[in-house]
């Protein structure tokens, strides 16, 4: 009866444990949830939340499993455990992830993490700034993600070139190997203005721009040719941008 | 598996290994599936998780297997591949490519306006196939719709090719030698015949400087006649005149930095935001980084730039006059008057008699609000607010151009608005300073500073001063005497003249009078009389087909040479390509024809930069001063604003303030050296009647003027393919008149003048004032100035077009 007792026991705690473990983590979430960084996109400290929780609790739940509860558990639990640990909590994690970056990467302050975007960062919240980057974000025209805003070929709904491009980007500034100063290359693609422009009673009425409008959707002519700079020329850059 | 790797050697890295890898992990996919052979796990206990000697399934078919071992390595191998791979330089791959690839991007300016553009040129196989503003010149980059179509206007259709000589009443194709020689005769014959004013050269402040001021001593000091003038006199004539009467020196003071630094922009007579669009984006970056910029527009026209001022004064053409004695009176009336300028710096005049200040005040008494504002045809509050606002604000720009200038009162608006900021004291700070907008890239540099007009000779000299033409005929080392004592013909008078008969042979580069002269029809017949050698890069123009000999010429970046914008800047335009078919440079042209008329030991500079040597050496005698703008300085900075004198200064931003105007000297506020008691002059003008007065007969007022996407005569840019779809051929006309006149959207009405008439399209427009019609000038086919009034001003010589007397009505079939 103190064996039966004592495996009662131990299980009782072991279900304790789980469901501390478990509270605490969702409790983080909340508590990431509720952060006031995600007022902006409320879902992103959510699924960072979860794909830390499971992260973690895959790895909680595999070391527990495997060596320390394999043998007081029934071959059915430890397999559903094992399908939990192995591929629900990974895969959940590497969703969530792989979301966070997708998503969060659209948010300034995730352009804004690297120190050599630092003059433009500075430049686009600058209120006394005339560049395009300034004036879109100052004057709210871009509600939110106004790095996003123009530089569309990002997320998970992006192109496969724009994550070559943020593949591209993350390689040389960690390598340290990008040319300075930076400068966009090849062609900005029109997409990006004529999105929110074209169409518009302004745009359509300028005469310019009809007699132009062949050459901007095969981008042979790029808007900001006209309407730049976009984001302050080299020379006007201020704050780190230091290699 | 692993050894069917083949080698393409006309693929590219990643097409020979993608391939490869591909096959792999598709083995390798193959090879983890259930029955591929393994190695079994023992596990002790009963922790593994199946039967002993059990496999999954029980398939034993040899495959292409791979083990875990194996599969391991291939994918660590092909992720690392995959890394280095990129960066082999399959370009297309790991960078995003432009859509217009370029070989080589050079360093030159935009073809088109004054404000004279920075632009990088892209060359690929001898051909300019893109552009793109030039990040650190003035521009930042931009470039208006023009500018872009730099980079098609060389291929256009209608280039001319070789040189034509007209035979028995037709242009027909002739070789250099040919043509050249039979220019030379005719010119020889003529001044042997009947002296060297019987014959005439008519610029442009589109050719490079080197090409004016080879012309300019050709024929001044060479032939001996001034009858040399240019299509600025069309143009900017009133503003130099302006300001040589105020300053005693042509010239804008300040610069294009200034629009930086302003808090209020006057901007008078001009459709910034079509003409001078860069400019106008330069000022508008200062009104979004500053909200509280006030910009006040005074415009007949409720233009696009007049759609984004805080007050816009609709005045009547012609009468600006009025509207700043008003403005100078309100200046007066409320104190805003600076009195250190008025005590120290300035002097007062009205026609030839010296003035005080206290007559200044008495002259524009008469013009109190409520009269210019009937006269202007405005209220007079916005008189006594555009006043307020331009005397209160702490730095002040005004900005214009042919508003004023082509005025018969052009000279006497140009320096109203001068004097407004001399009394104002907005003069000399950033930001606060008169800056007439030129709207040629090379009127300034070509033709205004070298003295390429008939009245005038290099520097700011006069052809009437006796020590003028003494210093130039010892600096162009020719005897005394040599340069006439009479200023030559002016634009209108030398084409009267050849239509008379007076002048025999002309010699025009790269202008259109033909299309261009006001009151056309009357000059037209002229030029059938005369011998007219007309060199341009296209043909046929307007002049081309009344030319006797047609020279094709190269253009833009197919020759080298220098120009000079509106902010004084002068810098260099790079031969990027080959000129198509025979043309060749102005330059080229005229040093043959030097040669060939007897004067080739004058014209000894015979390549641009030793004619830019020559040039700039004689400037060291003027306060013109740019000797220390060297060649090599210009091929590697973007443009330097004289005065320079010297190699290693920087360039001056702004003139006749002592200390950073080389040419100023004394320790005052300001020294206005171009006058001999240093103090600049306010003149006392008054408001006079329209010419061309108002009728029955010709009720309405003409107004002509540009839109954006095309260039004067559009010779090129009409042929540019984006621009097909812009027809400029439409007479903006208020619904009241068209109303009154039975006139509906796009009826083809008739425009009257006393001269002569148009046919134009009408297009119905609350851009105009009811009593008032504007048109375009760009269209050949529906020439305008056949109804233009061809009345100039007194003293600049620059006719009128901005108003005249029309009736307009419908046409009928």
């Amino acid at each position: 009866m103190v064996m039966r007792n004592i495996r009662h026991i131990r299980r009782a705690w072991m279900r304790l444990g789980l469901t501390w473990t478990w509270m605490s983590l969702f409790g983080s979430n909340l508590a990431f949830a509720t952060e006031g960084n995600t007022n902006i996109v409320p879902g992103i400290g959510l699924l960072r939340g979860i794909g830390i929780a499971s992260a973690l609790g895959g790895i909680i739940v595999l070391i527990l499993v495997h060596f320390v509860y394999r043998k007081r558990l029934s071959r059915g639990t430890y397999h559903w455990l094992l399908l939990l640990g192995l591929f629900v909590l990974p895969i959940t994690a590497t969703l969530s992830s792989m979301a966070t970056v997708m998503e969060g990467t659209k948010r300034v302050e995730a352009c804004a993490s690297c120190h050599v975007m630092d003059p433009f960062v500075n430049d686009l919240k600058n209120p006394a700034s005339p560049t395009l980057a300034a004036r879109h974000y100052k004057n709210k025209w871009i509600a939110k993600d106004q790095c996003y805003g123009c530089h569309i070929s990002y997320g998970a709904t992006g192109t496969i070139a724009g994550k070559r491009d943020g593949f591209r980007h993350w390689l040389y500034y960690v390598t340290g190997t990008y040319s300075d100063p930076i400068k966009f290359v090849g062609s900005y693609s029109n997409s990006n203005c004529l999105y929110c422009h074209e169409g518009t009673r302004i745009w359509e009425r300028i005469k310019s721009h009809n007699a132009l409008r062949a050459d901007l959707e095969q981008d042979l002519v790029a808007c900001i040719r006209c309407h730049g700079p976009p984001h302050p020329l080299p020379q006007e850059r201020t704050g780190s941008a230091m290699k | 598996m692993f050894t069917d790797f083949m080698l393409h050697s006309n693929r590219c890295f990643i097409q020979n290994l993608f391939p490869y890898l591909m096959r792999c992990v598709h083995s390798l996919l193959f090879a983890l599936q259930p029955g591929s052979k393994r190695k079994k796990i023992e596990l002790p206990g009963n922790g593994f998780p199946y039967k002993e000697g059990e496999v999954m399934a029980d398939k034993d078919e040899k495959s292409e297997g791979l083990t875990r071992r194996d599969a391991l390595r291939v994918l660590g191998v092909s992720a690392g591949i995959a890394m280095i791979a990129p960066l082999s330089g399959c370009g297309g791959v790991w960078e995003r490519q432009p859509v217009i690839p370029v070989d080589a991007w050079h360093k030159g300016v935009c073809r088109f306006c004054g404000t004279g553009c920075g632009m990088m040129i892209g060359v690929t196989d001898n051909k300019v196939v893109d552009v793109k503003g030039d990040e650190y010149a003035h521009n930042r980059g931009r470039l208006c719709i023009k500018g872009l179509m730099n980079r098609e206007i060389l291929y256009g259709e209608g280039r001319a090719l070789y040189p034509m000589i007209r035979k028995n009443g037709k242009l027909e194709r002739a070789t250099w030698d040919e043509a050249m020689d039979l220019v030379a005769t005719r010119f020889r014959e003529a001044i042997d015949e009947y002296g060297p004013d019987s014959v005439a050269f008519y610029g442009s402040g589109q050719l490079y400087t080197q090409e004016s001021y080879t012309a300019n001593k050709l024929f001044k000091a060479g032939i001996g006649t001034n009858n040399m003038d240019g299509n600025p006199r069309l143009c900017m004539a009133s503003a130099v005149t302006g300001y040589t009467s105020s300053f005693g020196k042509d010239e804008p003071a300040g610069c294009y930095e200034d629009m930086d630094y302003s808090d209020c922009f006057f901007i008078t007579g001009s459709n910034t935001l079509e003409c001078h669009p860069i400019l106008w984006e330069r000022m508008l970056d200062r009104k979004r980084s500053h909200p509280e910029t006030r910009i006040i527009v005074v415009d007949p026209r409720r233009t696009f730039t007049a759609m984004h001022a805080d007050l816009h004064l609709p005045i009547y053409p012609g009468t600006d006059v009025a509207l700043y004695n008003s403005m100078m009176n309100e200046f007066i009336e409320n104190g805003f008057i600076d009195r250190d300028m008025v005590e120290n710096y300035l002097s007062f005049q009205e026609g030839k008699q010296k003035r005080t200040f206290e007559d200044l005040k008495k002259h524009v008494a008469q013009y109190p609000a409520e009269r210019a504002a009937k006269i202007c045809g405005i209220s007079p509050r916005d008189i006594q607010e555009a006043a307020f606002t331009f005397a209160s604000s702490k730095a002040t720009l005004s900005i214009w151009t042919m508003g004023l200038n082509q005025q018969v009162q052009g000279t006497a608006s140009n320096r109203g608005v001068v004097a407004m900021h001399l009394l104002t004291g907005h003069f000399g700070r950033p930001g606060a300073t008169p800056f007439s907008l030129t709207g040629q890239p090379n009127a300034c540099g070509g033709v205004r500073d070298t003295g390429s007009l008939s009245h005038a000779l290099p520097g700011g000299r006069l052809v009437a001063n006796a020590t003028h033409r003494e210093e130039m005929e010892d600096l162009w080392k020719v005897p005394r005497g040599r340069i006439g004592p009479k200023p030559g013909y002016h634009a209108v008078a030398l084409f009267e003249a050849i239509a008379k008969g007076d002048v025999k042979c002309c010699l025009v580069m790269c202008t259109n009078p033909g299309q261009t002269l006001p009151n056309s029809n009357l000059y037209r017949k002229g030029m059938e009389k005369g011998f007219m050698v007309v060199a341009d890069s296209f043909h046929p123009t307007e002049t081309t087909i009344f030319a006797d000999v047609v020279l094709p010429a190269a253009m833009w970046v197919e020759k080298e040479g220098v120009k000079g914008n509106a902010e004084r800047r002068y810098h260099l335009y790079p031969k990027v390509v080959d000129p198509p078919g025979e043309a060749r440079s102005d330059l080229d042209i005229l040093v043959d024809f030097a040669e060939r008329i007897g004067h080739g030991d004058l014209i000894t500079a015979k390549t641009p930069k030793d004619v830019w040597d020559e040039w700039r050496h004689i400037s060291a005698h003027s306060k013109y001063n740019f000797e220390g703008i060297t060649y090599e300085r210009l091929q590697k900075e973007r443009g330097i604003l004289w005065p320079c004198p010297t190699e290693d200064h920087p360039g001056t931003k702004r003139r006749y303030i002592p200390g950073e105007d080389p040419m100023a000297h004394g320790g005052g506020r300001f020294d206005f050296y171009g006058k001999p008691d240093g103090r600049a002059t306010v003149w006392l003008d008054s408001h006079e009647e329209p010419v061309d007065p108002y009728t029955d007969e010709f009720p309405l007022i003409f107004n002509t003027g540009r839109i954006l996407e095309h260039w004067h005569t559009m010779t090129i840019t009409g042929p540019v393919p984006e621009l097909q779809s812009i027809h400029p051929d439409y007479l903006e006309i208020h619904p009241h008149d068209a109303h009154h006149f039975n006139i509906r959207e796009g009826d083809q009405v008739i425009v009257r003048s006393r001269r002569g008439e148009v046919e134009l399209r009408a297009k119905l427009s609350l851009v105009v004032r009811p009593g008032m019609v504007f048109a375009t000038m760009h269209s050949a086919k529906h020439l305008v100035n056949q109804v233009t009034h061809d009345v100039y001003d007194p003293f600049s010589k620059q006719p009128a077009y901005k108003r005249c007397a029309v009736s307009v009505r419908k046409k009928t079939v």
